[in-house]
């Protein structure tokens, strides 16, 4: 079933994909901002008041999922302004700079690299330092997305290449949803070729489907 | 592609047979087999040359490489040097699981054999990842593996390729040019 399946994959750039059901479960993640202008009747959707002709005023702080705040942001309209979430801001940067391997990702926010990733639309003055893209400013001190990736991806790859018929629930606890993924390929690889040594690949197994389909039918003549 | 798929190319390689039946040259798709005489060597692909032994029609003669000495040779060579060294056959890993499966009494000291060959593959894949590590480390972004054979490519490819198409997002988020804005009204 899942080589017939072809589900849309992150974008993971400035741009995300828009089928991509990992994409729009990322992008209701919550951004603190703040009303650079009066937001009228909104008070109401900002969990700011009761009454339904009540207005945000100007300078109060707001959590607004990502998608809004994309929706929201323009470098000439000064609607809303948005502030880097605290795991992207020098203090966590520098604890990511000293061990990245030691951070769990997936409490920090399950989609850190996609979201992080997205944060750089909102022309933030620490851009090149959270994707370190090195040919904007020389190399600050502070650890970025790339950065982190690549400190972890030696963990990963051993973890996921080793871990042969082991319970991997404890080295995937602390994975973004990005390296969980990229775990499960290098699972997978292992899996198949040591399949393939003791001689699996040649036995023609019934699909799980098959028998799933037997077992629903009976409860259902039971229902 | 499944470990399956490339045994399935490792048999087409050529192996030496001494059939024990006599039959005329037969022509096939791939190229013409034969004539088969008992008793004389004859070279056929190996996916032919299991289904003639599981029937008991031939002997089958092993690779010139699969030898303990030259084995053993091949293994310290692959511990002393850095990069992968040539192996023998390029299909090494599932030539020695196939023959060994089905003819193990043809060739001597099997199970030599398929702890050196192991030996080797278990070295060559920690050098693969450790490569793959200082690879990624040094943000590269080609590489040449000359001597991997297909399935050490196949058993980490899909596992690399997907962590450098991540790095290569990743480090190119910030450049200009790369988002293309298409919804400026």
């Amino acid at each position: 079933m899942a080589q017939a399946y072809f589900p849309v994959g992150p974008g993971l750039g400035m741009e995300e994909n828009f089928l991509s059901l990992d994409d729009i479960l990322m992008s209701q993640e919550k951004l603190p901002g703040r009303a650079e202008s009066a937001l009228p009747r909104l008070a109401v959707m900002l969990g700011q008041g009761a009454g339904s002709a009540e207005s945000v005023p100007e300078g109060s702080k707001l959590e607004i999922p990502l998608w809004l705040a994309k929706g929201l942001h323009d470098s000439k309209r000064r609607i809303i302004s948005v502030e880097l979430p605290k795991i992207y801001k020098e203090a966590w940067r520098t604890v990511f700079s000293a061990d990245a391997n030691v951070v769990d990702l997936h409490k920090m926010g399950p989609y850190y690299y996609g979201f992080g990733s997205q944060l750089l639309n909102f022309e933030n003055p620490e851009n090149p330092e959270i994707a370190q893209s090195g040919s904007v400013l020389p190399v600050s001190d502070s650890v970025c997305l790339l950065q982190t990736f690549i400190a972890r991806f030696r963990r990963i790859m051993d973890s996921s290449q080793n871990a042969y018929n082991e319970d991997t629930s404890a080295l995937v606890a602390r994975l973004d949803e990005l390296e969980r993924a990229l775990f499960q390929v290098g699972q997978k690889g292992l899996n198949d070729f040591q399949c393939w040594e003791k001689g699996q690949a040649s036995q023609i197994t019934a699909s799980s489907l098959v028998q799933n389909y037997g077992k629903r039918k009976l409860t259902e003549v039971d229902g | 592609m499944e470990p399956a798929e490339v045994e399935f190319l490792a048999e087409k390689e050529l192996v030496t047979i001494v059939p024990n039946f006599s039959l005329d040259r037969i022509h096939l798709i791939g190229g013409d087999l034969g004539p088969f005489n008992p008793g004389l060597p004859v070279e056929v692909p190996v996916w032919l040359a299991i289904n003639l032994k599981q029937r008991q029609k031939c002997r089958l003669i092993p690779p010139e490489w699969m030898d303990v000495g030259k084995l053993e040779e091949i293994r310290d060579q692959e511990r002393k040097e850095d990069t992968f060294t040539p192996m023998p056959s390029p299909y090494y890993m599932e030539l020695t699981k196939l023959l060994l499966n089905y003819a193990s009494d043809n060739i001597p000291r099997a199970d030599e054999i398929r702890t050196l060959v192991k030996d080797t593959w278990d070295t060559r894949m920690a050098k693969l990842r450790l490569s793959a590590d200082s690879f990624v480390r040094q943000q590269e972004s080609h590489a040449k593996l000359d001597n991997l054979t297909l399935m050490e490519i196949n058993t980490t490819g899909t596992f690399l390729t997907q962590a450098l198409d991540h790095m290569y997002k990743l480090r190119t988020n910030l450049q200009p040019g790369e988002s293309s804005h298409s919804q400026d009204f």
